[in-house]
């Protein structure tokens, strides 16, 4: 019995490391695609953050000669004036400049006056890579405005306190650790993404495929038991859900150093301990989506069928996930009942720092195994049914 | 030793099988015959225990399909109607593959696979993946793969299908050693001088009955017509109108 089951499972295994596409998905499409899509990804982000940071802002000023002293107050925060275009307007919808001041003629008497200064500011609020400058741009304008009035007050002999009747105070109570969610927030998705490439192949074409080819007749005139053939189908479908898992993991921990998170104050630390609890958590799922889409691909009548069904069976597991960047709560018991939610949860926590919780993963660990073990009966008895033959 | 007794089966509303009884014995190749869709492919289906019998019986070796279908599988070798080798395993591992799940092991299992490759002149191509092979090495590596627990019954569900004249021809003389080993032979197909060429025994069968049976000569006689084909033929139709 045994030896028959690793019989199949030593078949399916070599017959399908032959695959290119098989073999390409598994260790290189479905463990790398998320890491190195993520690492280029937040270098571009934090990159382009840190350098707004640093670049001095290009601000171009229409009749900059109207308001001197709000000039030299740009100047000395790190702002370049420049010449403005002749259409203000047309410039920034165009997109030629991303936001321009403009300095009405009466600016200079109302401020002499004590009135409110008149100023424009052109932008255009639905273009997103505007948004940094015309922000710093109203910024600075606030900061101005805020200390003109201070001086003011002092000079008409009113403490100028009695301007700020709340005193604000932020505490952020985030660790660099915490923080490092807001980047790793795809993570967990790129992980069960991972172990479910891993098993797509290979659940088509030891279930679909083989029924195609017209192996599966022959397969089951043999006297190897159904129950057999389905375990050792299963368990070589779970592997390599488990090496595309596993060396997605591996790939973070390789690709983490590349993203300079540092520079904006997050810790990332997906150490190896991290990452091997991370596997481990995450492993029973491997089972539950091999035998999810071994059963899903039984009931289609070839490689293409199949290969249609579980391109949307795919998504189903990653819909709470991605619940949970859209609408996140914070964890409870009833998560750890869903496969993939609660691996979603649990590597979330992992990702933070935070201790796990055993009861939690206990349960996770049974509900997703005990899920995996209702859909290997399913495909059991779909072995033992005549229509398997199609 | 095969014997099929009173065979029904329905796929919905049609009845592939309505009532068939027939032995093929042991030393002797017994065909069956008869056109397309007449229920030849269900039949043998059901011998080789993938399809369940909606009524009768089937016993291999006196072991009943229903009651022992493990030891009915050990008992038989199948050629099904593809061949349905793993492309990208050779032939070698392909035969292999089928004799580990039929209990071989080790030394018993090398020396058979050798013995099988040497038997049908598979060693030029044993080593070379599946997936480029010609219809006539495709049908002796599913040959030797469905020998390869040295069963005593064959069931072979067309297997001259596709295949060029040496290649019918090496596969005759092949069928015939088998018999001469002692092995049942059973096999469909649904050209005439196929059948004519090679069996003992014929069964012709027509919309799911049994419309005439016994040797060539013995169903020349029944139908009167000297010509097998016109024997068939006639046979064939003697059973529409007594349906209509």
């Amino acid at each position: 019995m045994m030896r028959k089951f690793f019989t199949v499972f030593r078949k399916e295994a070599i017959d399908n490391l032959r695959d290119r596409r098989t073999l390409f998905t598994v260790l290189f499409f479905g463990p790398l695609f998320g890491p190195l899509f993520y690492t280029m990804m937040m270098n571009t982000v934090i990159n382009r953050q840190i350098a707004d940071l640093d670049q001095p802002l290009k601000l171009a000023v229409v009749h900059a000669e109207r308001a001197p002293g709000l000039m030299d107050f740009f100047r000395q925060h790190n702002v370049v004036i420049e010449a403005a275009p002749a259409d203000p307007q047309d410039a920034v919808r165009t997109g030629r400049r991303d936001v321009v001041l403009s300095v009405p003629a009466d600016y200079a008497a109302a401020f002499g006056d004590g009135r409110p200064a008149p100023l424009q500011l052109v932008m255009d609020k639905s273009r997103e890579k505007a948004q940094k400058d015309v922000e710093r741009a109203r910024d600075l304008l606030d900061n101005y405005s805020r200390s003109i009035a201070t001086l003011r007050l002092l000079a008409r002999g009113v403490d100028p306190r009695a301007g700020e009747p709340l005193a604000i105070e932020e505490a952020d109570v985030s660790t660099p650790q915490s923080r490092a969610v807001l980047l790793l927030g795809m993570m967990p998705y790129f992980f069960l993404f991972a172990a479910i490439l891993g098993a797509f192949y290979l659940a088509i074409d030891t279930t679909a495929g083989e029924r195609e080819r017209g192996s599966l007749e022959p397969l089951l005139t043999t006297a190897a038991p159904r129950g057999t053939l389905v375990a050792g189908k299963l368990a070589a479908v779970t592997l390599f859900s488990a090496v595309s898992l596993g060396l997605d993991v591996a790939a973070l921990v390789w690709c983490q150093r590349f993203i300079p998170a540092a520079k904006v104050g997050i810790a990332l630390d997906f150490s190896a301990a991290t990452a091997l609890a991370t596997f481990l958590v995450c492993a029973p799922f491997c089972l539950f989506i091999a035998a999810l889409l071994s059963v899903v691909a039984s009931f289609t009548k070839s490689y293409k069928e199949a290969q249609t069904w579980l391109s949307f069976i795919m998504i189903l597991p990653l819909v709470p996930v991605l619940g949970m960047i859209l609408y996140p709560v914070e964890p409870a018991w009833w998560m750890m009942l869903f496969p993939s939610l609660s691996q979603d949860v649990l590597v979330t926590s992992l990702i933070k720092g935070e201790p796990l919780k055993g009861s939690f993963v206990a349960l996770s660990v049974l509900s997703t195994l005990a899920a995996g073990a209702v859909l290997s009966f399913v495909a059991d008895w779909l072995y033992r049914r005549e229509q398997i033959l199609g | 030793m095969i014997e099929v007794t009173d065979l029904r089966k329905d796929f919905g509303a049609v009845q592939a099988v309505r009532g068939v009884t027939f032995s093929a014995p042991d030393g002797r190749i017994t065909g069956l015959l008869g056109p397309n869709g007449a229920g030849k492919s269900t039949t043998l289906r059901i011998v080789s225990t993938v399809l369940k019998p909606g009524a009768g019986a089937v016993r291999v070796d006196g072991v009943d399909v229903l009651a022992d279908p493990g030891a009915a599988r050990l008992a038989l070798g199948v050629l099904p109607h593809q061949s349905g080798l793993y492309p990208r395993l050779t032939a070698r591992e392909n035969i292999r593959y089928f004799g580990e799940l039929n209990g071989l092991t080790g030394a018993a299992l090398a020396r058979r696979v050798d013995e099988l490759v040497e038997m049908l002149e598979i060693g030029e191509f044993a080593d070379r993946p599946a997936k480029g092979f010609s219809q006539g090495q495709k049908i002796k590596v599913a040959l030797a793969r469905a020998l390869v627990h040295s069963p005593r019954n064959l069931v072979l569900d067309e297997p001259t299908n596709g295949l060029d004249v040496m290649a019918t021809r090496a596969l005759r003389a092949l069928i015939r050693k088998l018999k001469d080993a002692g092995h049942c032979v059973l096999f469909s197909s649904h050209v005439m001088q196929e059948v004519a060429a090679l069996c003992d025994s014929i069964v012709i069968i027509a919309e799911g009955r049994i419309v005439a049976r016994g040797t060539v000569d013995e169903i020349r006689r029944q139908t009167g017509e000297q010509d097998l084909e016109e024997a068939f033929v006639k046979a064939v139709l003697s059973n529409q109108e007594a349906a209509a």
